[in-house]
């Protein structure tokens, strides 16, 4: 007879708090419970929360890798840069030393040019140096980055002391480097930025378009509900010169050569017109600038197009009969459409198609370009961009600066600022003097590093606010340290355009600060005094300003959020889909694109093309993600990414190191010898600071976006032993 | 779509035609035990702790079957509570000494459902001494006890229904069937992207949170 005794008691006992709170990391925006560890303040476990845009679900990095925020390398006190630590550059080597645990930045090799300080004596320093510069060559020799990781109050404050107190509209972040032509395209063509329906709405779809984007791992919980759709009947055509996951879910996997993204739609919107598969009701009531398009896209025929792009013409066609024919379509893409020097004639096309077809403003319809970082959508919104105040309210119109400049009690500038890669060139040239950087790390995520490196080093200023020692913070003069997603609470705005409110888990490290509150106590020091009792005040200023969150507050969202726009969130969740009868615009505009093929092609020196993007278990500059043990156990090292057939060609074996360059640098990085990516293409994520993928890449940018083209350069792949 | 009205306990339930009995109850408020089932996934009725007796020849598992019109449906009568018994003594017969689950975060369905019913002597000799179906700690995030796997085909219908990561299966037959991981790979060494869907649906101590092996979760205000 078997006895039920009771389970013995665990080794130890752990006092722990429950937090319903949000995934800090991408753009889906999961509903989490975190589970903390209240004696030692560090998060112990998850669990998935009923959220709008989850259903309970998770993936690896919202389940385990919650750890990095009470990492051991943790910046806890303000520190300044020491006299003898200049000139300024790199203070640790791009390459990684075997045995240094712990992520990209070697502590040992930095710290020591750096002094520990109090609170008043770098804040103090921070604003007498920026109030110098600005005094001396005006506000335009100031710019900050700020981060769309940060909540929407940090994006609207950080934009309000650019804006207000640093005298300048030099204020951009990440969203330059994802999906800024993604942006240009839609506001030029609707009116507005933002998805017109949620990912989950795919399940009413007939068809669903994903172009250059790779849900499985970059928006994993995403995919979940796109698969779930596929195994319900929705047909998937998925177009990508890296074959992703989902493409096993694909009624059509069609494989595009890199940068011809232009030919391959512009071929389907030929066969569309030529076969009458329009609506023509839509093209008529809703739309403008049909009979242009008509005449641009003539000429395209789907064999043309095959000669350019690689893909089938009968595939082509197949592809616009399935769309024509669908009775609802949605479109979903990623940085393959986006990152690229006309990313924004990509996007064009895209939004095109849809128009045609009419597949915008009814259930299963839509555009949606799957947002990156979790606040990309609301850090944009609330301004974080250098053309437009919140509200995408242009910085060049005058009665639009008369109502900010009343608002904020300060003159403004009217002139659009620049962006992120224009900044980084604009510190080489001595033009931008003083930065603020606050939670970004371009010197691993811009184009062209080498640049971006004497770009940072010519700074006269640069104060960093970070919760780690970035490679971007090695340049800094004082470094602020700040709050992790877990410490603060604030709003984030998902990729469906959904706002949710994060709550704090965690008690902040040592003497580590609110984002926010520093962001005001930089601007009281600078003779600018901001003062708010508490976040949620700060969101009613922010939403007082931005139409699409006016019905919102703290506590009108809740433990769910609502998505905009929201008529009364307390009858509404808001509208899943937008656009039923009208755009912002009024009629849409459509744009024909012509193809242009990239800037930097394959030459015999550099024949294959380079496309930078991400792994499922890391996040952008790995700041995150490689302190987090599970995280950087599952995915300890880049590699790259060949065809077989190039690997033979060139004699590399699987799991060799080799030796990549192009025009620009040279990294050493293990070989993946594989089938996904095309002959002649090579992939690197860009997480790794040792195999730095940006040491490669071609700063040039689209006309429009600004964006660079991470999707495509030229490089040469050699074996390390043979080229050393 | 039509509705139908059933007797439920007693009450009179109007669901629409293809609910099934577990659902039509628990909008009822009343409370039928499954381990099984899990309202995000499609049910497979493998558990049968959730029979139920509806006037036939044999019971019915309320997670599967439909309700139907005119139906008398009785969850709790001694039938029923013996058949329940006589399923945990079933499962428990060899259960490991330590559930993972019930040591960390203190909710394993199987051991609740056993208190539940007063179960503390099974007439069963202990099955995991006689042949133990083994561990796997090669992930890095979840540890395997296949002791504690009860083939509830939660886990399954995680990975493939609602993560269609489409990595977990059954393997074996018999005594010796088990949960497996591709085609019976450990699971670190699996296709498996540690998504931990698995171990957050799993009701036992089979699929746990490696980092919470050894440790008692106990809220705040309990310590």
């Amino acid at each position: 007879m078997k006895q039920l005794t009771g389970t013995p008691p665990a080794e130890s006992t752990v006092p722990t708090r429950r937090v319903d709170t949000l995934c800090p990391y991408c753009g889906v925006g999961c509903a989490v419970t975190y589970i903390a560890d209240t004696q030692r303040n560090r998060i112990i476990h998850a669990e998935g929360r009923n959220g709008a845009a989850n259903a309970g679900r998770l993936c690896v990095k919202g389940r385990y890798g919650h750890d990095y925020a009470s990492h051991r390398q943790r910046l806890t006190r303000p520190l300044i840069r020491r006299d003898d630590a200049y000139p300024k550059g790199a203070l640790s080597p791009m390459e990684e030393r075997p045995g240094k645990p712990g992520g990209p930045v070697e502590e040992s090799a930095v710290l020591p040019h750096f002094r520990e300080a109090s609170w008043d004596e770098a804040l103090d320093l921070v604003a007498d140096r920026l109030l110098a510069i600005r005094e001396r060559d005006g506000g335009d020799a100031l710019a900050g980055f700020g981060s769309a990781k940060g909540s929407n109050e940090e994006a609207y404050l950080f934009q309000k002391l650019v804006r207000a107190v640093f005298g300048t509209n030099n204020v951009d972040h990440c969203t330059r480097l994802c999906h800024a032509s993604s942006v240009a395209a839609l506001l030029e063509g609707l009116g507005s930025a933002a998805v017109t329906n949620v990912v989950r709405d795919v399940a009413r779809a007939d068809v669903a378009l994903l172009t250059g984007c790779n849900p499985t791992d970059n928006h994993p919980v995403a995919a979940t509900f796109i698969k779930d759709a596929a195994v319900n009947g929705t047909e998937l055509i998925v177009v990508n010169s890296r074959r992703p996951r989902i493409a096993d879910y694909a009624s059509l996997y069609l494989p595009i050569q890199p940068g011809t993204d232009v030919a391959l739609y512009n071929a389907m919107l030929h066969v569309l017109i030529r076969d009458d598969l329009l609506d023509h009701d839509f093209i008529r009531e809703r739309t403008e600038g049909f009979g242009e398009l008509a005449e641009t896209v003539k000429p395209c025929t789907p064999v043309s197009a095959e000669r350019i792009c690689g893909v089938p013409a009968g595939d082509i066609e197949r592809a616009a009969r399935m769309l024509g024919g669908a009775r609802a379509a949605m479109f979903f893409w990623g940085m393959g459409i986006s990152q690229h020097t006309r990313g924004t004639d990509n996007a064009r096309c895209l939004i095109s198609l849809a128009m045609v077809t009419g597949n915008v403003g009814r259930p299963g319809t839509g555009l949606h370009p799957l947002r990156g970082q979790n606040n990309v959508q609301g850090a944009s919104d609330a301004g974080l961009i250098p053309m437009v105040y919140p509200d995408y309210q242009a910085v060049d119109d005058a009665a639009i600066r008369k109502r900010f400049e009343e608002l904020w009690g300060r003159p403004l500038s009217p002139r659009p600022g620049l962006t992120v890669t224009e900044i980084v060139g604009a510190a080489r040239t001595g033009q931008i003097k003083g930065m603020y950087i606050l939670g970004e790390n371009p010197f691993i995520s811009d184009p062209d590093v080498n640049k971006v490196r004497e770009g940072l080093s010519s700074l006269e200023f640069l104060v960093v606010q970070d919760i780690f020692l970035t490679e971007t913070a090695e340049f800094a003069d004082v470094i602020l340290p700040a709050s992790s997603f877990m410490e603060k609470t604030g709003t984030y705005t998902n990729t469906d355009r959904r706002v949710q409110l994060g709550r704090q888990v965690l008690e902040l490290p040592g003497e580590a600060r609110q984002d926010w509150e520093l962001i005001c106590e930089i601007a009281s020091r600078m003779g600018y005094p901001m003062h708010y009792d508490s976040v949620a005040e700060v969101f009613a200023e922010f939403a007082a300003t931005t139409d699409a969150y006016a019905s919102l507050s703290h506590a009108a969202l809740g433990e769910w959020g609502r998505w905009y726009p929201c008529s009364d969130p307390e009858t509404s969740e808001g509208e899943p889909i937008v656009f039923d009868d009208g755009f912002p615009r009024g009629r849409a505009r459509l744009v024909p694109a012509r193809f242009e093929p990239a800037e930097e092609q394959p030459d015999r020196e550099y024949p294959l093309i380079l496309g930078t993007g991400r792994v499922l278990e890391h996040w952008h500059t790995g700041t995150m993600t490689r302190r987090s043990r599970v995280l950087d156990t599952l995915a300890p090292e880049a590699e790259v990414e060949l065809h077989e057939q190039d690997a033979e060609r060139l004699g590399i074996a699987d799991g060799q190191q080799v030796r990549v360059s192009s025009r620009r640098g040279t990294i050493v990085i293990r070989a993946r010898v594989g089938t996904d990516v095309l002959p002649g293409t090579v992939f690197i994520p860009m997480h790794f600071k040792e195999a730095c993928a940006n040491l490669l890449t071609n700063p040039s940018v689209d006309p429009w976006g600004k964006i660079p083209g991470f999707k495509f350069c030229a490089v040469r792949v050699e074996s390390a032993q043979a080229a050393a | 779509m039509t509705d139908v009205t059933l007797r439920i306990d007693g009450m009179s339930v109007t669901v629409p035609a293809g609910t099934t009995i577990w659902d039509a109850a628990r909008d009822a408020g009343i409370d039928i035990p499954v381990l099984c089932h899990d309202p995000r996934m499609a049910p497979v009725g493998v558990c049968r702790l959730c029979a139920v007796d509806v006037g036939g020849r044999t019971l019915a598992a309320a997670c599967v079957r439909a309700c139907e019109e005119g139906m008398e449906v009785r969850t709790s009568t001694e039938q029923v509570q013996q058949d329940r018994r006589t399923l945990l003594d079933l499962l428990l017969s060899d259960y490991p000494d330590v559930s993972r689950r019930e040591r960390s975060t203190g909710d394993d369905a199987l051991l609740a459902q056993a208190r539940k019913h007063g179960i503390s002597n099974i007439p069963y000799p202990d099955g995991s001494r006689a042949s133990p179906r083994g561990e796997d700690h090669s992930s890095q995030v979840i540890t395997v006890d296949h002791q504690a796997c009860i083939l509830c085909d939660r886990c399954i219908r995680g990975c493939n229904e609602l993560q269609h990561n489409d990595v977990l299966t059954r393997s074996g037959k018999g005594y010796r069937t088990r949960i497996a991981f591709d085609l019976d790979t450990p699971m670190g060494e699996s296709t498996c992207v540690a998504c931990g869907e698995c171990a957050a649906v799993c009701p036992t101590g089979a699929l746990t949170n490696r980092a919470l092996d050894g440790i008692a979760l106990v809220s705040e205000e309990e310590t």
